[in-house]
């Protein structure tokens, strides 16, 4: 008996013993706004992230040159005060803040900025989204690396470290002339560099085998041989001037650089700790309108109010909490019993009811932004090389019954590529008549021309998505669609994202499910996606016209020319339909009304350092744009200096 | 007793061994990878962060070095949580789970012995019907189920506890209990079966004859034997609410492990996956040790040796 009752008395004693373990140090005041962020975030290091939770919490942490006006996403000024352009529009001359600070308290110099943009753009960072820098000069052939190097090139040659030295920390360079490219085959390269005049035989291998074995005889080991930095548009004319040079006027380079992957980030800090240590809160140093404070995994992300930060006395959140929560139900049911204060996105049937309320809710305002549902064509198959096949099945869709029944949020249907919203641009839309019954007839008059009158003959078909219920439902309409009106058989076909995502790259599909969310407001961030050989241009369609016209828009500093150019090419596209576009993305946002300086915007961005509580307020920015301004947050549009 | 857990400890090391052989090869053979990204990423991209990560290395080259890194008590960074070593997660996500499986192991032993001994002492009458009705219900219902119930009740109707998160004893309450419930049913079941076996035994009629009162034969000498087959399905109860946790962690977005456990493996988590895996085996591994321990400690007759 007595060991029974030792027994549960060391359960109880166990139980009682990890609860406290559970709950020790875990008293935290509570937060001023706190909001759901979806999923947890892959990182804060600007570079090496993307996605929009990422984005949400890295904006709040790092500020860049410019930054993006909350309604508008203009760029104003952020770490640079001003900026010059020339006048052909290549080099851009930015003049920093006396006052961008670290959190440490140090100065934000030229010198970070270019320390911040080579290791974005350096090959061994890996940054997904350095391609969005290439229109800096010669930064393309910076980030890939050797394979771009040509014989005469300026190039530096990175050592090797030893193998414990802390990993964001870079050999010493060397920097020479390339004399001569030996192919060893299996990928591998010796590269011959003239450096003070002599000549030395390089060889790429893993700090490990460097240590481990001896060079081939006449040869040194190296990290890497790259394309010299000083070659690449970026240097520091003083510790407050930076200048950008590059390859090709580009509109939305100002946008760009307050894009959070072009944002600094402080080499003491970061050549101290190492990657990822040096995010972590203990070490982090940032520079934007907060600091982190706290972390748990899929828990929570605690920002606190830097008192370093140069608008500091313009932001007038103190601590916001960023939850990770994947199950948008529960987001939901945070928000409704006033836990949180603003969720992302509200699931489809919440979403239907909320939608109907009368009167209306005032927290609820579901608005377009640059996002695009589309299906990619796979024109290097039969019959879908036939333009009048992709006419027909792009005519034969019946998108507003996508858009009524299967979406809620008032999604619009799409007939072009570009989302609407984008100042100065047309969106070029595909050809359909005003009903759809004339849309169906001409249908079946291409696809009876192209050699299948009824449908007969027509081989069948798979449309490829990859496995979600929402596109899967999408999928089962369009197929039925197809099937009656142009009585062609169909089906339908589900892979996880990976192999989704392969399958495509090797073409391995008729019809696959694709989207894109656009980078930046400018027709670029969509069209050029579909340029011959393009990385996200899996369709095999490609137009030696259409490259010209992309090609053309990237070289034109006349912003209506250019956006004329962009219109022809879409018109291309549209007229060639290697794509077929859907339906455009509406954010779905819920607010509630006592946040203020929260806006619907075109990328569905809101910047933390622009909200506000307001308690009193019973009507806000995102539900009713029109009252009144802001007081001074120092959100002028840039002007220009001569 | 000694000489047996040793055994059960060389024992655990080969299946983990085995466990982190086959995870390895299995992950591998998914299409599903750590670097697979929402946009075509540019070939080059590709093969430094394939090379970043081990991953142009053969597969049994890979192996090997895992391995040995294992060996030397690393497991590595998780490659989709960057800031993150593997260590980190499971040091913040354990307690967490270790402390909601408590609670909700506390609640089905509670709720489950509760209900099992009352309906085997009332055996036949309306309390037995109901509570052996309730853990029919309880079983056969989903635990998201009850999540959803417990959450219209409790939270929106009642107001009583918050939606969801972490962070105070409010917080636990519900998913706990809607962790525990389905195991307090079975428990239910399996004590008023073994406790309607023991009141019909010879003892129990002697202690009665010897003019013992009611209550005490049946929380003293019935119980304590009763107690045992319980016991014995803590070892699966413990593995069932550990592994088990992830839709009620996803529902009540706590930040335990079982989410990590999933979703590791879905995206392709290389070293994630495996740490976790690993760390369940041992889990589950000496979760049924320290049951049979406790089982032959609670009943001299059982040999540890047998």
């Amino acid at each position: 008996m007595s060991r029974s009752r030792l027994f549960f008395g060391l359960l109880a004693l166990a139980l009682i013993l990890s609860l406290g373990w559970a709950f020790s140090g875990n008293q935290m005041p509570p937060a001023d706004f706190t909001f759901v962020n979806n999923s947890e975030i892959k990182g804060v290091d600007p570079a090496k992230v993307n996605g929009s939770p990422e984005g949400n919490i890295v904006r709040a942490l790092f500020e860049g040159l410019t930054r993006w006006h909350p309604e508008t996403l203009e760029p104003i000024p952020g770490i640079a005060e001003r900026w010059e352009i020339s006048d052909d529009g290549l080099v851009y001359t930015f003049h920093l803040r006396e006052d961008a600070k670290w959190s440490d308290g140090s100065l934000v110099t030229a010198g970070d900025m270019v320390y911040s943009l080579r290791r974005f753009l350096g090959p061994r960072t890996i940054a997904e989204y350095a391609y969005l820098g290439w229109c800096i000069k010669n930064a393309r052939r910076y980030s890939l690396a050797s394979s771009s190097l040509k014989v005469g090139d300026l190039v530096e040659v990175e050592a090797n470290l030893p193998v414990d030295a802390i990993n964001t920390l870079r050999g010493e360079l060397v920097h020479g002339k390339l004399v001569e490219i030996e192919e060893l085959g299996n990928d591998e390269k010796a590269f011959v560099v003239e450096h003070d005049g002599k000549q030395t035989r390089y060889l790429a291998a893993d700090d490990a085998d460097a240590i481990k074995q001896e060079p081939p005889a006449d040869s040194r080991w190296c990290r890497q041989v790259l394309l010299d930095f000083r070659e690449v548009g970026i240097e520091e004319i003083d510790s407050r001037t930076l200048r950008i040079t590059l390859e090709s006027p580009t509109a939305y380079f100002l946008k760009l650089v307050g894009y959070y992957p072009f944002a600094p980030v402080q080499q003491r800090c970061v050549e101290k700790y190492g990657s990822p240590g040096w995010t972590k809160q203990e070490n982090i140093v940032s520079n934007g309108a907060f600091t982190l404070g706290f972390r748990r995994i899929r828990d929570r992300i605690r920002l606190i109010k830097s008192d370093t930060y140069w608008n500091r006395e313009n932001v007038r959140l103190n601590i916001v909490d960023a939850l990770a929560i994947e199950a948008r139900t529960t987001a939901v049911n945070l928000y409704m019993t006033d836990e949180v204060d603003w969720i992302i996105s509200v699931p489809t049937p919440s979403l239907k009811v909320m939608l109907k309320a009368d009167p209306p809710r005032n927290d609820l305002k579901p608005a377009p932004f640059l996002g695009v549902y589309y299906y990619m064509l796979n024109t290097t198959r039969k019959p879908l090389d036939d333009l009048r096949v992709r006419r027909a099945l792009s005519l034969a869709l019946d998108r507003e019954e996508i858009t009524s029944i299967l979406l809620a949020a008032g999604e619009v249907p799409a007939l072009s590529l570009v989302p609407p919203g984008i100042t100065g641009y047309q969106a070029q839309e595909t050809e359909v008549h005003d009903t759809q019954a004339k849309n169906v007839a001409r249908a079946q008059e291409l696809l009876a021309e192209a050699g299948f009158p009824k449908g007969q003959g027509f081989p069948r078909l798979d449309i490829l998505y990859n496995t979600d219920e929402a596109h899967q439902s999408i999928a089962e309409l369009i197929r039925k669609q197809w099937q009656r009106e142009l009585g062609i058989s169909i089906k339908t076909r589900s892979e996880e994202w990976a192999a989704c995502q392969s399958s495509q790259q090797q073409m391995r599909y008729n019809v696959a499910r694709r989207a894109w969310i656009g980078d930046y407001t400018d027709p670029n961030t969509f069209l050029d996606m579909f340029v011959t050989g393009g990385d996200q241009n899996n369709t095999g369609w490609g137009n030696p016209d259409y490259d010209r016209l992309i090609r053309e828009a990237a070289l034109e500093t006349d912003p209506q020319k250019r956006m004329r150019l962009f219109e022809e090419a879409e018109r291309l596209l549209m007229e060639e339909l290697p794509i077929v576009p859907i339906y455009f993305y509406v954010s779905k946002n819920m607010v509630k009304p006592y946040v203020r300086g929260f806006y619907n915007n075109l990328q569905d961005v809101h910047p933390l350092s622009n909200i506000w509580i307001d308690r009193e307020s019973k009507s806000n920015e995102f539900t009713n744009p029109g009252i009144g301004k802001p007081a001074n947050n120092k959100l002028e549009l840039a002007k220009e200096q001569p | 007793m000694i000489a047996m857990s040793l055994r059960r400890l060389g024992w655990m090391v080969l299946t983990l061994w085995v466990v982190f052989t086959i995870s390895f090869f299995l992950m591998r053979a998914v299409p599903n990878g750590p670097l697979s990204s929402e946009r075509n990423l540019s070939p080059e991209i590709e093969r430094l962060m394939a090379k970043r990560f081990n991953l142009d290395k053969t597969p049994f080259e890979q192996y090997r070095m895992e391995l040995g890194n294992i060996l030397s008590g690393d497991l590595g960074h998780s490659f989709r949580l960057n800031d993150f070593t593997v260590a980190e997660v499971i040091e913040q996500g354990l307690p967490i789970s270790l402390s909601l499986g408590s609670l909700a192991l506390a609640f089905a032993l509670t709720l489950g012995l509760i209900a099992g001994v009352t309906s085997a002492v009332f055996r036949g009458t309306r309390w037995d019907t109901g509570f052996m009705l309730l853990a029919t219900t309880g079983i056969a219902l989903p635990n998201f189920v009850i999540a959803g119930i417990c959450i219209l009740v409790f939270v929106f109707f009642f107001s009583w506890f918050p939606a969801a998160g972490w962070g105070s004893w409010q917080h636990m309450v519900l998913p706990a209990f809607c962790l525990g419930l389905p195991y307090a049913a079975s428990i239910s079941r399996i004590s008023r079966t073994s406790m309607l076996d023991v009141l019909s035994e010879d003892y129990i009629r002697t202690a009665r004859a010897k003019g013992v009162g009611p209550t005490r034969v049946v929380m003293v000498h019935a119980l304590r034997s009763a107690l045992l087959p319980v016991v014995s399905y803590l070892g699966p109860a413990v593995a069932g609410i550990l592994t088990g946790s992830l839709v009620i962690e996803r529902v009540f977005a706590i930040p335990g492990l079982g989410t990590h456990f999933v979703e590791a493996a879905i995206q392709g988590d290389y070293t994630l996956a495996m740490g976790m895996v690993l760390l369940y085996t041992v889990l589950l591994y000496s979760m049924n040790w320290l049951v049979d321990l406790s089982y032959a400690f609670l009943n001299p007759r059982i040999s540890a040796h047998s």
